[in-house]
């Protein structure tokens, strides 16, 4: 195995794959990195055995073969070589070098064939959708996941695929957020499934706002995305995601219309001197006004007023300040309606325009 | 704390309390000397009943001393479950009267009852209830002193026992304390007693007529004390018990086991903790705290305070043992100790409680 590549060319993939690379690994092989080169094509794979990805790049002077090396060290060498730089990367027993310029390393390695990799998912459905969009459906809903939640199936991003949608929803069991995309093709039957929180903060990381499409498959217990330059592969988490359409509220008709970001900046102003700890605000809405106001244990107050489209009188209702401001950071609209019913029960929280993106906040009994 | 208006402060002593639980729990021990001491050469006395004081046994010497002085005492291991239930039995023969309360140990308490539940007319009738309260349902005897500070009412408690009450009212003060040696003082052990004798100080008498800077020179901020508790100033108040911060239940295993092989015992731990938690249904913990500690002694914790404070023992096992995920040493260390723990307890009303989207509190 041989190739030789531009650092910068070379640094792409692996800042990639180190990601995934984790500091403890439940078998030592994993805290190397698979390469591997065919044709002109260099591959490199990291693994947690929950997240693999396989980013690829083409290189020069390239010889087929396969073979692991410490992930942290090779990433740390190609980043401190200086800029430009022209680096070889050879195999000679077992031992790997890397030389560029007057600077030459040799690593140990292991065999390829000790690497775990998760070669078929068996696919049981596919869609195509532009990466600008599937980044879209993760970043405005990622946040909502639970972590190291009791219900491990909360600790995760649940996909649910059905006719010409693609919906995408999170919850941490206080506060749930939803995003959906439309297909272009339909699909055969409705599948759920789960991506662990890992496996979604990661394909977060490697998205960005590109046209170019990205394929996702669907496998019994797998999800796989492929882009020109990666495969990125993840275990599902194997639960059942809790009826999250029960818990959108529909009977909440107590509306409330006003500009999200005078909204977002109330709220952020009245949150200073909330508690801490549960981050309680209080809102009341009254015709034409919606009132914010805060207080800490050391009795110091805060209280916002905001014109707001409303008819509804006299409801007042306590929120954890960071889940409506999390929600009102994930919606994209000029104008956001809040619905509501009573003290008590929840909140939806969307823009006036669409329902593209929901957001169910549960109150907070202050 | 106004000096003005007195205060009415009593302070209960229970007689010989362990060996007086032991001898009222086995027939077998009453008039005899009992000693309450683990066996073991470097044990020491806990308590010893009144028969045995007669030979010179007290608490805190050593236990073979003990058994020297009064070879025919009969040994009793110390039975703490059972002195801490029935000194909660006290506290709430207290609670009929006030709720300042200031125990000091199982055995003793510091109670405020200038102003007293059952509207009494003196402290004297409050300490006088208490103590047949003591006798009628623990079949236990107390000692009671009345006094308008804590460190009169301490001294006072001890001058009538066992089984009997003294009352120091203000004006009385000067008189009682005038003779006391020194040494009655709060503070004032053996090297601080030397001293005052060298000064000339050998009665609280002395002490008071002295002016406060001869005290302040050769004692710094304590002269002051000394020279305010010679006058039987003592502003201190009674300060009620500090409600339940952590609770936690720790155990040793008989051999080192690896991170996965005690599940078992951090779920029996969480019950542990649990069950002593509910004792307390008015204070709600909200952090869980793992604590683990490897074969070669190193310890750690690690901590986790979810927003919805766990609600069963299930729960905090759950989330005990979800904190494993967050050790990271080797997977072959093995650990000797494991405990449980509940920490940041804050009372129920001061909780605010985030509602369930999926719980049974959901509704939409």
């Amino acid at each position: 195995m041989r190739f030789s590549i531009q650092r910068e060319v070379l640094l792409k993939p692996l800042t990639q794959v180190v990601g995934v690379v984790e500091r403890k690994q439940a078998l030592p092989v994993l805290a190397n990195i698979l390469i591997s080169v065919q044709g002109d094509r260099v591959g490199f794979t990291g693994s947690d055995l929950e997240v693999e990805l396989s980013a690829n790049c083409i290189a020069e002077k390239t010889e087929d073969g396969e073979i692991t090396v410490p992930a942290r060290k090779l990433f740390d060498i190609v980043r401190a070589l200086q800029d430009g730089s022209v680096i070889d990367v050879s195999v000679n027993a077992e031992r790997v070098t890397i030389k560029a310029g007057k600077s030459r390393f040799t690593l140990s390695s292991l065999p390829a064939n000790e690497f775990p990799t998760v070669d078929d998912i068996d696919v049981i459905e596919r869609v195509s959708l532009s990466e600008a969009s599937v980044k879209e459906l993760l970043d405005r809903t990622a946040f909502a996941m639970a972590h190291q939640d009791v219900r491990y199936y909360l600790n995760g991003l649940l996909l649910d695929l059905r006719d010409g949608i693609l919906r995408c929803v999170a919850t941490d069991g206080h506060r749930l957020a939803l995003c959906e995309a439309e297909l272009e093709l339909s699909v055969k039957t409705r599948r759920q499934l789960i991506i662990p929180r890992k496996g979604v903060l990661e394909l977060q990381r490697l998205l960005d706002v590109g046209e170019g499409l990205v394929d996702l498959e669907f496998g019994k217990n797998h999800i796989r995305a492929r882009r020109s330059d990666f495969v990125f592969t993840s275990k599902l988490i194997d639960g059942r995601f809790p009826d999250y359409e029960a818990v959108i509220p529909i009977g909440a008709d107590k509306l409330v219309e006003l500009p999200r970001d005078e909204l977002r900046a109330a709220l952020s102003r009245a949150a200073i001197l909330s508690n801490e700890k549960y981050r309680g605000v209080k809102v009341e809405v009254s015709p034409g006004r919606l009132n914010i106001s805060a207080h800490n244990p050391e009795q110091e107050e805060a209280s916002e007023e905001l014109e707001a489209k409303t008819i509804v009188d006299n409801l007042s209702i306590g929120f954890n300040v960071n889940y409506l401001m999390d929600a009102l950071a994930a919606l994209r609209g000029v104008n956001v309606m809040l619905c509501l019913r009573d003290g008590n029960s929840s909140c939806l929280v969307r823009d006036v325009e669409n329902q593209r993106a929901r957001h169910v906040v549960m109150p907070l009994r202050l | 704390m106004s000096q003005d208006v007195p205060r009415k402060i009593v302070h209960v002593d229970m007689d010989a309390f362990y060996a007086s639980v032991e001898q009222r729990d086995d027939p077998s021990l009453r008039g005899k000397p009992v000693v309450v001491a683990w066996r073991g050469a470097r044990s020491v006395v806990c308590a010893a009943s009144y028969e045995a004081r007669r030979y010179g046994v007290k608490s805190a010497m050593p236990a073979i001393r003990a058994e020297r002085l009064c070879p025919d005492a009969v040994f009793v291991p110390p039975d703490f479950l059972r002195y801490r239930a029935v000194s909660r039995q006290t506290r709430e023969i207290f609670s009929r009267h006030t709720d300042l309360i200031e125990p000091l140990s199982l055995d003793e308490a510091y109670l405020d009852v200038s102003v007293n539940k059952l509207s009494l007319p003196t402290a004297t009738a409050v300490a006088e209830q208490i103590r047949a309260a003591i006798r009628d349902e623990l079949n236990l005897t107390a000692s009671a002193g009345v006094a308008p500070n804590k460190f009169l009412a301490k001294i006072a408690s001890d001058w009538r026992k066992p089984d009997g009450q003294f009352v120091l009212r203000p004006h009385q003060v000067q008189a009682f304390l005038q003779p006391l040696p020194v040494a009655r003082l709060p503070g004032v052990g053996k090297v601080t007693e030397a001293k005052l004798q060298g000064l000339g100080f050998s009665t609280v008498g002395d002490l008071a007529e002295s002016p406060l800077e001869v005290l302040r020179e050769a004692f710094g901020s304590y002269g002051q004390r000394l020279w305010e508790l010679a006058r039987g100033i003592d502003d201190h108040p009674v300060v009620v018990e500090r409600p339940t911060q952590q609770i936690s239940a720790e155990d040793t295993f008989a051999k080192d086991l690896l991170l996965d092989e005690f599940d078992d015992t951090l779920l029996a731990l969480a019950e542990k903790v649990w069950s002593q938690a509910e004792r307390e249904p008015d204070r709600v913990g909200r952090t869980v705290i793992l604590k683990l500690k490897t074969q070669d002694f190193r310890l750690l914790t690690r901590s986790l305070t979810p927003l919805e404070p766990p609600s069963s023992a299930e729960v905090l096992g759950a989330l005990a043992l979800s904190l494993k995920s967050r050790v990271d040493l080797p997977e072959r260390t093995r650990y000797r100790l494991a405990g449980v723990g509940l920490g940041h307890f804050v009372d129920r009303h001061e909780l605010e409680v985030q509602g369930e989207l999926f719980g049974l509190s959901s509704s939409r």
